[in-house]
């Protein structure tokens, strides 16, 4: 017998094949041809300023015009007399793009042939552009957020929260069923986790096993939010979506970002505290203008810490990408791409759509037309201004007092002084230069070539500029590193005199932050193809069409006394009305995927037409709701979750796993691997070497002589070579959310478990199981080193008890205690090993720089070892 | 569709689809194909991957790629492209436009080329007397004269060759193709690449990145001297014996764990990769080691000679993983060495010397083990240089600037053309004119040879399919496959 869901799956397909069915039913053209001719015809028919040929494919209408050949479009009931049909048949249409499909096509046919109807009456006309339908504004992300009622469930004592209740409405009538609860030591071994990215220790785990109180587990859940861990764990889940880094990538240089660490500190402060969502999401999009701040006032306004705290929220804008202070070679271009990939990281961390599609034309997918995007971008122009563009060095404000700033101007004066000095060198240098040179010409061509090279470059004579051509080299006005290389090599010496004295200044803190400048509100237009040198209509700044009611049709900024234009602050205000239909269920649906594995959208980043549905959709819309009447507090949303039996439940479920292996209808609790900072952060915690530390400039790391990239610093020698990377004492053992982010260099550790790299942001991560992962896990220096430290620990704390370091490793890294068959199999693997160790040394010397040979403990350390590396270990259960 | 699993978007119509509106219905429907819809790429929550042989779209000629890249520009009217105009014009002042990139140096004179070309195999094919050794295999070779990507800088030339636009950051071939195809050995990496001993080329990680392809796809670096491979070796005190025991205890410690959890893949997954990464700790070093290759091949390739044996070791090691189902090899040079600027006269021929006798018996080695019909062998680099002269300085320290308007290459085997030269460019060497290759149409004919369409081979990105060829208006050059 098929199990149910199987049967189901049949009768679904059944009923989907009838109504699709050739002669049953009635082809319209909104519902099956329109679709259509949007992702192959409209394109260049309607929706550029002119359509091609005249002919405008946007409305059923448009069709019966005849074409500037005498032919007709479409002929009802005749496909065959039909030139869009005769066309696409031939392959001359659509001239761009994939080809319509011979399915594709047989639809097209049968609808001319039923009389190419349309379901309902048409407008007149249609300003050009994409033309925005009822049935595009009926797709459900957009619809208002509705707060279903939750499922009736009786008194069934697994419904802990309106959460089972959904879940199990959606189970009923399955094969399946919720699991058991899980064990009290796999639950708070998951809990913790998945709450604080860290492990629950011995004494954690017994207290919460001997708990007899009703509210045991609630204790932990609280215990845990009220953890600083907590905030160090869930901002790094953030950081992701906003595409935190603490470098500027794009360019080879990569150049070091060396304030954004404040943004990551808010971020985890934020957290700790549970600031209201909302609060957390105007902060970030308008700060600045919270705090009354433009770029001219802001470094007055850094004064008042709680004005500070808005204009560093403001870096989420300032997190992409961004090459503009590393001589990107198309400067405007680099802007521009700038502010599209800080459009990226708005539009897909808060509205859950690829918006950044329609840039360069209207989205083929989703009704988001180009002049869409401009108008979203329009809301930021005043801030990014590309074309009065302030690179990411003249983002920063200082945070220096008046008489460090009067110290600092001096030592800068006395530097620029130093460096006039060094181009009147090179000036001398190159001039000495060119007397070497113009000899080497034909003595009747010296006089002229002088003539010609003292001419300014745009006023010299046709004759100037060909003798030129002919003798580049002696041109010699600049370069001077290839004419003389001693030269520059004093030219050299004197700009570093310069740096040297820059270093003496003192230290100067700086916040990154986006503001205004006061007045200043360039236009917003077009950018044909998304080109901004084709800039096209102007724009006022909005919220996407589709996603906004009539009274939001536009967007009415208050202007603010600031003399910023509010546009940024109207626009987060309506983001976080309750109205929008997409922030609070985007968001909602983010925090589910960390606690369960999956999302209910499980495209995380994608709640368009290309993204998957929702699997409960009534439960996602009851999860947004809670959240935004419960006052945009993630906390106790943590807690409905986590307390929930859906949470609550064991992994372990044949029926679940073999029948819905992605975990759809929540029969069990998704098995999870460790991420790549948790998988870090609890080794170094197990090692009891983590060094919790919080807040400030990120870790350093270097490039090790392996290539691999690791914590510390690197000591080069003339060549810039690595010679060895030295240890940063304890900054080593940082817990990973500190450790520095370069977009081109991630940390070997993390990189190898799918941390993403930053392009910009990441809005969900990849989960890999790849060798060279079981490579790392085998022979890298960080967990050989992490299990010595590992063994080194359980030593001292069972001194000379085998059995109790193998019961004790499996307390702290597993959370349960050891069976008798795993604790005997770990002995006679010890003895087998301590002995096998013990025999290498005895023919072989250790190395200078080893540790004294210690069998016993390193036979140890590779059992640690093979616990770290073990699935119990791993995995989340 | 696998009967043993829910389709949950049929499952969520059967139990909403009926309170929907019958738009939401179609909407539905359509999203499952039932109804017409434009094709939908495959999005369904964190993708897993693998690197399990994968069908090509159409019966593929090649199954393996080697390529020989040469960062920095070998000078094509030195080696692949004779121009007599230089010779005839030679020391005079160039009468067109030039694009210097370094004006300091700059020269408007002809250089002719110090070097003659004969013409080389039944075929004919003309070749510089620096690559005597090729020129023994040229009937073997498609010669392409007529490469163009139009950017004059390293990186952008670099990005546009390797990885299919002058955009930093996109995947690089190799990825592309271990993406498309996957890997007929799981004992290996899918994708490798040979370092060579002075350093990576100019760009580095660029060379072999996965850009936004999943990290499962980035090309494995193989270190130029032992340890090949990183974390190959266990710690001293545990290699061998030692380590098995660790990882029959993992073993059974997860096969335990795994029992109460039956039926999870990942479990399975984790367990697996673990075998191959024991298996790569011998297999990786089996396949490097070529100390029990005979005597003969080792003098084939050069590794008897000090000036051949790093290259000759390196071309060795690539047909030896090739040869193990090692999809795509990259073999490559140092900082950007064929970037000669100055000193043409004496550093070229060092190039060629390190290079050209390793090359030939590559192709030589492949043909005698019937393997070079199913591997294509690629040489060149991301530019050419220009007919002038740089750097007046005296005949012993001229060299020439960048030009990627114009520049050849060679490829070998898995469906190429044998002993066939292919377009021209002009009189002077500088611009591609006839029959142009551009780097997307190397591209799209390149993954013809594997069996793939080009604008097919996709990978789903912000919602959509994302390509090496990307958009671009490329062409698969039939006239260079056999």
């Amino acid at each position: 017998m098929l199990p149910r869901a199987c049967q189901l799956t049949l009768l679904a397909g059944a009923l989907a094949v009838r109504s699709a069915g050739a002669e049953t039913r009635e082809l319209t053209f909104e519902r099956d041809v329109r679709p259509i001719l949007k992702a192959h015809c409209t394109h260049c028919h309607g929706e550029e300023e002119k359509p091609k040929g005249g002919v405008d494919l946007r409305l059923r209408r448009f069709m019966d015009r005849k074409l500037e050949s005498g032919g007709h479009v479409l002929v009802p009931g005749r496909p065959d007399e039909s030139e869009m049909v005769l066309l696409i048949r031939e392959g001359e249409m659509p001239k761009k793009g994939k080809k319509v499909s011979p399915e594709e096509l047989a639809v097209i046919e049968r609808w001319i042939a039923q009389g190419a109807k349309a379901m309902k009456p048409e407008p007149e006309s249609l300003a050009p552009g994409m033309f925005i339908t009822d049935g595009d504004r009926e797709f459900w992300s957009f619809q208002p957020v509705a707060r279903p009622a939750v499922p009736e469930a009786g008194k069934n004592p697994r419904v802990r929260t309106p959460i089972d209740a959904f879940v199990l409405a959606k189970l009923r009538g399955q094969q399946l069923d919720l699991s058991p609860d899980a064990d009290r030591r796999t639950l708070i071994r998951r809990v913790t986790l998945d709450l604080t990215g860290l492990l629950p220790t011995p004494p954690e785990v017994e207290a919460f096993v001997a708990d007899p109180a009703p509210d045991a587990y609630e204790k932990v859940v609280d215990r845990l939010l009220a953890s600083s861990a907590y905030g160090e764990r869930w901002a790094r889940h953030w950081l992701d979506v906003a595409g935190y880094a603490d470098s500027n990538g794009v360019t080879e240089v990569d150049s070091p970002r060396l304030h954004a660490w404040r943004y990551r500190d808010y971020v985890i402060r934020a957290f700790n505290a549970d600031k209201p969502w909302n609060e957390f999401i105007i902060e970030q999009l308008a700060g600045d203008e919270l705090a009354g701040a433009t770029h001219d006032d802001a470094p007055q306004a850094i004064a008042d810490p709680h004005k500070r705290d808005l204009l560093v929220a403001t870096a989420f804008l300032r997190l992409g990408p961004d090459g503009t202070d590393d001589g990107a070679p198309d400067p405007k271009l680099a802007r521009n791409q700038a502010i599209t990939e800080e459009m990226r990281i708005v539009s897909s961390s808060l509205l859950g759509l690829t918006v950044a599609c329609a840039q360069c034309h209207d989205h083929r997918y989703d009704p988001i037309p180009q002049s869409d995007y401009y108008r979203l971008r329009a809301i930021f122009d005043p801030a990014y201004n590309w074309e009065k563009w302030r690179p990411p060095a003249q983002r920063l404000y200082s945070l220096y007092t008046p008489e460090e700033r009067a110290q600092a101007d001096e030592i800068e004066r006395q530097a620029r002084a130093i460096e006039a000095e060094a181009r009147a060198m090179t000036k001398t240098f190159l001039e000495e230069v060119f007397q070497k040179e113009i000899v080497k010409l034909p003595e009747e061509e010296r006089e002229p070539y002088r003539a010609a090279r003292a001419t300014v470059a745009k006023e010299r004579t046709p004759g100037q500029k060909a003798l030129i051509r002919k003798y580049p080299a002696a041109l010699a006005d600049k370069s001077l590193d290839l004419y003389d290389k001693d030269a520059q090599k004093k030219v050299t010496a004197k700009t570093a005199e310069a740096a040297k004295l820059r270093a003496t200044k003192p230290a100067e803190a700086m916040i990154m932050a986006l503001t205004e400048v006061k007045g200043v509100v360039p236009e917003s237009r077009v950018f044909n193809r998304g080109d901004h040198d084709q800039p096209k209509q102007r724009v006022e700044p909005g919220e996407l069409t589709v996603l906004a009611p009539s009274e939001m049709a536009e967007l009415k900024p208050e202007p603010l006394t600031s003399g910023s234009t509010g546009r940024r602050l109207a626009y987060a205000r309506w983001l976080t009305s309750g109205k929008h239909p997409l922030v609070a269920r985007v968001l909602v649906n983010r925090f589910w995927l960390h606690h369960f594995g999956r999302g209910i959208v499980s495209t995380a980043g994608d709640f368009g037409t290309l993204g998957e549905p929702p699997t409960h959709p009534e439960l996602l819309d009851w999860l947004a709701s809670e959240f935004m009447s419960g006052g945009w507090k993630l906390k106790p949303l943590h807690r409905l979750m986590v307390t929930s039996t859906a949470y609550r439940q064991s992994s372990r479920n044949e029926p679940s796993v073999t029948v819905d292996p992605e975990n759809k209808l929540y029969a069990r609790f998704m098995l999870q691997r460790l991420d790549a900072e948790a998988l870090r952060d609890a080794m170094l915690a197990a090692a009891g070497t983590l060094n919790r530390t919080a807040f400030g400039v990120p870790v350093e790391i270097a490039r090790d002589r392996s290539g691999r990239i690791v914590v510390g610093r690197e000591e080069l020698n003339t060549n810039r070579d690595v010679v060895k990377v030295i240890s940063l004492g304890q900054d080593d053992f940082r817990r990973s959310v500190y450790v520095k982010v370069r977009r081109k260099q991630p940390l070997t550790v993390l990189d190898a478990f799918d941390a993403p790299m930053m392009q910009p942001n990441c809005e969900a991560r990849n989960r890999t199981t790849v060798a060279p992962q079981s490579l790392l896990l085998m022979n890298d220096t960080f967990i050989l080193d992490t299990a010595r430290a590992l063994a080194t620990r359980l030593r001292q704390e069972t001194a000379g008890d085998a059995r109790g370091q193998i019961v004790r490793a499996w307390r702290i890294l597993f959370s349960q205690e050891a069976r008798e068959e795993d604790v005997s199999r770990s002995l006679v693997y010890l003895a087998e090993q301590t002995e096998a160790i013990r025999t290498y040394y005895l023919g072989t010397k250790p190395a200078k720089d080893a540790p004294p040979s210690d069998p016993q403990l390193e036979s140890l350390a590779s059992l640690c070892q093979v616990f770290l590396s073990s699935n119990r270990f791993l995995y989340v259960e | 569709m696998n009967p043993t699993r829910l389709c949950s978007r049929r499952h969520f119509l059967h139990a909403n689809g009926f309170g929907l509106g019958s738009l939401a219905l179609a909407w539905l429907l359509r999203r499952d194909g039932l109804l017409a819809a434009p094709m939908k790429p495959h999005v369904d929550g964190p993708l897993r991957f693998d690197l399990l042989p994968k069908p090509p779209h159409f019966a593929p000629k090649a199954k393996a790629m080697i390529s020989l890249f040469m960062m920095g520009g070998p000078s094509q009217m030195d080696l692949f492209d004779p121009k007599p105009m230089l010779t005839k014009y030679d020391g005079q002042v160039f009468p067109g436009e030039i694009k210097y990139d370094n004006l300091a140096q700059a020269s408007a004179k002809v250089f002719g080329s110090p070097w003659t070309f004969t013409p080389r195999g039944e075929c004919g094919m003309e070749l510089s007397e620096l690559l005597p050794k090729l020129g023994e295999v040229a009937d073997d070779i498609t010669l392409i004269r007529s490469m163009h990507s139009g950017v004059n800088n390293h990186a952008q030339a670099l990005y546009a060759i390797n990885n299919g636009r002058i955009l930093r950051g996109r995947p690089a071939l190799g990825s592309w193709l271990t993406y498309g195809l996957g890997s007929e050995t799981q004992e290996l990496p899918a994708y490798m690449v040979l370092a060579h001993p002075a350093g990576l080329p100019t760009f580095d990680a660029e060379h072999y990145t996965n850009g936004w392809l999943p990290a499962l796809y980035q090309g494995t670096l193989i270190r130029p001297t032992e340890p090949r491979i990183l974390n190959l070796d266990p710690p001293a005190a545990l290699a061998g014996q030692p380590q098995a025991r660790q990882l029959e205890l993992l073993k059974s410690f997860n096969e335990s764990h795994l029992a109460t959890h039956p039926g999870e893949l990942d479990l399975q997954a984790r367990i697996a990769s673990y075998e191959l990464a024991a298996k790569m700790q011998t297999a990786a070093k089996e396949a490097l080691d070529i100390s029990n290759e005979p005597g003969s091949i080792k003098k084939l390739y050069g590794i008897d000679d000090p000036k051949t044996r790093d290259y000759a070791t390196r071309c060795l090691i690539a047909r030896r993983l090739i040869e193990r189902g090692v999809r795509f090899v990259q073999v490559l040079n140092s900082g950007q060495s064929w970037d000669h600027h100055g000193s043409l006269i004496s550093a070229l021929p060092k190039n060629c010397i390190a290079v050209d006798q390793p090359s030939a018996a590559l192709l030589t080695d492949l043909k005698q083990r019937g393997l070079l019909d199913t591997t294509v062998v690629h040489w060149g680099g991301e530019m050419g240089r220009l007919p002038v002269l740089q750097n007046d300085v005296g005949r012993d320290k001229c060299g020439r600037d960048h030009n990627t308007y114009g520049f050849s290459q060679w490829v070998a085997g898995g469906g190429f053309k044998r002993g066939h030269v292919h377009g021209e460019t002009d009189e002077w060497g500088q611009h591609a004119v006839k029959d142009v290759v551009h780097h997307y149409d190397w591209h799209a004919t390149l993954l013809q040879c594997f069996g793939l369409d080009h604008t097919r081979l996709t990978y789903t990105r912000n919602g959509l399919n994302a390509s090496l060829t990307d958009g671009q208006d490329a062409r698969v050059v039939q006239e260079i496959l056999a």
